[in-house]
């Protein structure tokens, strides 16, 4: 199975990619000026963030950048796209021939090219609307050599591509788009425009079952275009798309070519790397570390500013624990603090979470419990009362019991129990 | 002294802007030099008047093409707000033109203009209004633009001085594109002082066009002439006894008069061409009926049927380079011919650079005499693109050059034309300036004298 | 030429011409190209293209906002319903 993919991202500039209106705007219409509608007369003007943007991209994904890079006009008629011509890249494209390593594989990146977005077109009975906000928006695209031979080496790379771009500040959760070519036997099957994640790897699902049910009745399975039902779950045959021949690129002439070595990337973050090097030199769970850290750059600075200091599992609690009862972003002293609590035995709770976050002292003697104590108070309760289980499953307050009685042997905060009986119940005891 | 000053300086009658814009109309009747002439009460200063392929807010714009037709552009030309900058000038319309500046005669506009010296001879193309509107009003500038020879051939054809710039000199924000890489826009006025003025108002920098390049022009003068053997040898003998003639005046005047040969010049033709439809034929994919200008009312066909039906509105000769330049672009014969087109000029903008180097070239701006319209349907189009030969290397290597009238022979004007080397702009207009201290232009019309 | 790769070129440029258009265009078509072969004897092994006549330097914008003030203009020019621009059926 060979699977390769064209990913487009949108990238995080103020103004679109050739002219100065706002790239993201709700309202139809409003955002938009004669260059991004290709009004008869208008000219584009590249925007140097985008480039800059895209060089880091390409940088982050072992390319080779060129001295210079240039621009295409790819020409076909849609009525979304305003001047029938898209502005994009074919033979000097900003970063070719880069690789990206998943678990211990490597998918070659064939290109990264910079483009402009057609515009968005609604489709009603008879006609179509078309809202022009979208229309020039910059763009990027990735292309993978097909080296991806798994759904789950579709997922790993797709998490990896997403964390390295979000730690070069291109957030790209929900509107990732991507084209999708998989093929199980000679003819390769493309599935365009495939957005969000969880759609990409459901169309790759669906696909390879139709490709393997054909295979498996010795049916042909034709070169096509297909497209992903999200309703249907499936790919359905779409329009032929032009060939190159069709397109006629030519060199864009309202632009010039542009230098890339002027430009110094910015320097990419590879979490998988760090997850792994760090749960091996401190002895913590990898995937964990690799939740943790792939889309928050705080809690990376975070744990990259306290390793060796304290310890990685405390560290790790500390950051979970805000994170889960915290209300504020993550900061830095907050969490040291409760480093130290947890380092001196204390458990952190709701409260405690909440009165470091309004910078309050903690009375470190009155807090201080051992959980693994309380722990092993609670088994032994419901070990010699295995009724409880039963009860519990239809009364839950069937196991209030249990904390008075845990109540009785330490003086702490019943809320305190109360949450590790609830962890013990599901996850030891499963119920 | 500039018209512009001569003109400041007049004491104007109370109507004068009412009586010259209806005798304007009445002339532009015969000779369908503008598509749009401005309002009267809109008429107050010195009157500019822009080719229709450049866009002035608010004032309907169609590069004379029906696919076009009813377009309001809602923003200027970076040429027009430059001169609307000046706030001394009024603008008096826009100026027909061969359709989106496709034609070397002004033949392909609906409405077809016509040569103010005698009217059943062409204008010249494609910049054609222009030429005329500049060849009957006395104080008058006109913005023009050229591709491969539009401001020189309806220039030599009417009678006038036409001045094409360094390409990139002059900013192309709001044109309507023919072929980036080649269009210039240029100007068109009755004597030297005038382009120079105008040309220092529409030059230089212009964060709207990525190709408009900030250079300050030179005017290098090494007071020699030279001929391009390949260049004269194919005219009209009547035009070539009468071009020698000239070239005897500038050597009168000092220059030196040198001959060379440079054979390969004659592959400029297919060069402009081949680069030219190709980037005509990107340009004109936009136009598909819903958008602006011309609008298909049946939006519920499919949108390619739509597009096809609405695109019928484009004039043979679009139809023409369209599939043209669609052919030369497809990938499987890329390297035949467009990429050899622009490889091509490179070579010719060497070759060309070095005898620039020398000293200025000087030729006839058309191998032919002015041609009358009956004569024009006999030529097949591949005929009218080799009558460019004159005017294509200038402006397919982006020479600044200028066209102006040295004789009339039967009553016609014969214009010749100087082309110099990149950012040499002010040294050909000078030349110009010399040559009217021992010639005196003529025109038949003189609308709006004082 | 033939006419199955001028019909296809047709379609690709989205244009219809009618009977004589055809024709004629056609005849054009076929000599313009021929004409061109003149480019086949140019020695360009060595020669890079010149996508302008002159050195373009590069020019770019900062990305700072600068909103279009005339977008009412822009959409005169076409058929709207509710801000949309109406365009032919897919």
């Amino acid at each position: 199975m060979k699977i390769g993919l064209e990913v487009h991202v949108g990238l995080p500039t103020k103004t679109k990619l050739f002219c100065r209106c706002k790239a993201y705007a709700t309202e139809p219409n409003t955002a938009i000026c004669p260059i991004c509608t290709g009004l008869p007369g208008a000219k584009p003007m590249l925007n140097k963030k985008a480039l800059e943007l895209s060089v880091d991209i390409s940088n982050a994904l072992n390319c080779t950048i060129e001295k210079e890079t240039s621009f295409v006009r790819k020409v076909y008629f849609y009525p979304d796209l305003p001047k029938s011509f898209q502005i994009t890249q074919k033979d000097m494209p900003v970063g070719h021939s880069g690789t990206l390593k998943i678990n211990n594989k490597v998918i070659g990146i064939r290109r990264i090219q910079l483009e402009e977005d057609p515009a968005k077109i609604l489709r009603e009975d008879n006609y179509t609307l078309i809202d022009y906000n979208r229309s020039g928006q910059p763009l990027v695209e990735i292309v993978t050599e097909p080296d991806i031979t798994s759904e789950d080496e579709l997922r790993v790379f797709m998490n990896e591509l997403k964390s390295i771009l979000y730690y070069l500040g291109v957030d790209v959760d929900q509107d990732i788009k991507a084209d999708l070519n998989i093929s199980l036997s000679d003819s390769r099957v493309e599935i365009k425009n495939v957005t969000g994640l969880k759609n990409l790897i459901d169309a790759a699902k669906y696909e390879i079952q139709r490709q393997e049910k054909l295979i498996k009745e010795k049916q042909k399975i034709s070169q096509e275009t297909r497209s992903y039902s999200e309703a249907k779950l499936s790919t359905i045959s779409s329009r032929e798309k032009e060939s190159d021949e069709e397109y006629g690129f030519i060199f864009e002439p309202d632009l010039t070519t542009y230098s890339l070595q002027s430009i110094k990337p910015k320097e990419p973050v590879y979490v998988s790397e760090i997850a792994k090097e760090y749960s091996k030199k401190y002895h913590v769970n990898e995937s964990q570390l690799l939740e943790i850290i792939s889309f928050d750059k705080t809690s990376l600075k975070i744990i990259q500013s306290f390793a060796g200091k304290y310890e990685m599992k405390s560290i790790l609690n500390a950051i979970l624990s805000f994170k889960r009862y915290g209300k504020s972003e993550l900061k830095e002293k907050f969490i040291e603090k409760a480093i130290k609590l947890i380092e001196k035995g204390s458990y952190l709770d709701g409260e405690v979470i909440s009165a470091l976050e309004k910078g309050k002292e903690i009375n470190i003697n009155n807090n201080v419990v051992n959980t693994d104590e309380i722990d092993s108070e609670i088994r032994s309760i419901i070990n010699k009362n295995k009724q409880l289980l039963e009860d519990y499953k239809t009364n839950k307050k069937a196991m209030n019991s249990v904390i008075g009685m845990v109540l009785k042997k330490f003086k702490t905060n019943p809320r305190i129990i109360s949450e590790r009986l609830e962890y013990i119940l599901s996850n030891e005891f499963k119920v | 002294m500039n018209s512009y000053e001569e003109f400041s300086k007049k004491d104007k009658p109370t109507d004068y802007f009412i009586k010259l814009s209806e005798e304007l109309s009445k002339l532009n009747e015969e000779l369908n030099a503008f598509n749009v002439i401005s309002e009267s009460s809109k008429i107050n200063k010195f009157p500019i008047s822009v080719k229709d392929n450049l866009c002035i807010k608010d004032m309907e714009t169609t590069a004379s093409s029906k696919i076009l037709k009813s377009y309001i552009p809602p923003f200027d030309a970076t040429v027009v707000s430059k001169i609307r900058g000046k706030n001394n000038f009024s603008f008096l319309g826009k100026t027909n033109m061969d359709e989106f500046g496709f034609g070397s005669f002004g033949v392909n506009s609906e409405k077809c203009p016509k040569n103010p010296f005698n009217t059943s001879y062409v204008s010249g193309g494609s910049s054609s209004g222009s030429a005329i509107a500049t060849s009957i009003l006395k104080y008058h500038i006109s913005i023009a633009e050229s591709t491969g020879g539009s401001i020189s051939t309806p220039s030599a054809f009417c009678g006038v001085v036409g001045f094409t710039p360094t390409y990139g000199s002059v900013s192309r924000y709001g044109l309507i594109d023919y072929s980036n890489s080649l269009d210039k826009i240029g100007i068109m006025a009755r004597n030297s002082n005038d382009i120079r003025f105008m040309y220092d108002i529409i030059k230089g920098k212009d964060s709207y066009d990525t190709t408009c390049v900030d250079v300050k022009c030179n005017n290098e003068n090494n007071k020699t002439i030279i001929l391009i053997d390949e260049l004269i040898k194919g005219i009209n003998p009547e035009i070539e006894k009468s071009f020698l003639e000239l070239v005897d005046n500038f050597s009168k005047m000092g220059y030196k008069i040198k001959h060379k040969s440079l054979p390969f010049i004659e592959k400029a033709i297919a060069s402009y061409y081949i680069i030219a439809m190709a980037e005509a034929s990107t340009n004109l994919a936009k136009y598909t009926g819903f958008k602006y200008g011309f609008k298909n009312e049946n939006i519920s066909e499919k949108y390619n049927e739509f597009f096809t039906t609405s695109r019928s509105n484009f004039g043979k000769e679009a139809k023409r380079r369209l599939v043209l330049g669609t052919f030369v672009r497809s990938a499987s014969v890329k390297d035949m011919y467009y990429s050899k087109a622009l490889k091509t000029r490179t070579l010719l903008i060497n070759e060309l650079s070095k005898v620039l180097n020398e000293g200025f070239i000087l030729s006839p701006v058309m191998p032919i005499k002015t041609p009358k319209f009956d004569e024009i349907n006999k030529f097949s189009p591949l005929e009218v693109y080799k009558t460019d030969i004159l005017t294509i290397p200038p402006n397919l290597c982006g020479f600044p050059h200028i066209a102006f009238p040295y004789k009339y022979l039967n009553g016609m004007p014969l214009g010749a034309q100087l082309i110099t080397k990149h950012w040499n702009d002010y040294a050909i207009i000078d030349i110009v300036f010399e040559w009217e201290n021992n010639f005196k232009y003529n025109f038949k019309y003189n609308l709006g004298s004082l | 030429m033939d006419n199955a790769e001028f019909d296809r070129l047709l379609k690709i440029c989205r244009i219809h011409l009618d009977k004589s258009e055809y024709q004629s265009i056609k005849k054009d078509v076929d000599e313009i190209l021929e004409y061109f072969k003149i480019l086949d004897e140019v020695d360009t092994s060595k020669v890079v293209e010149a996508f302008h006549p002159i050195k373009i330097p590069e020019k770019t914008s900062d990305d700072t906002i600068q909103e279009f003030n005339n977008t009412e203009g822009i959409l005169k020019n076409s058929k709207t319903y509710r801000f949309y621009v109406v365009g032919p059926d897919l």
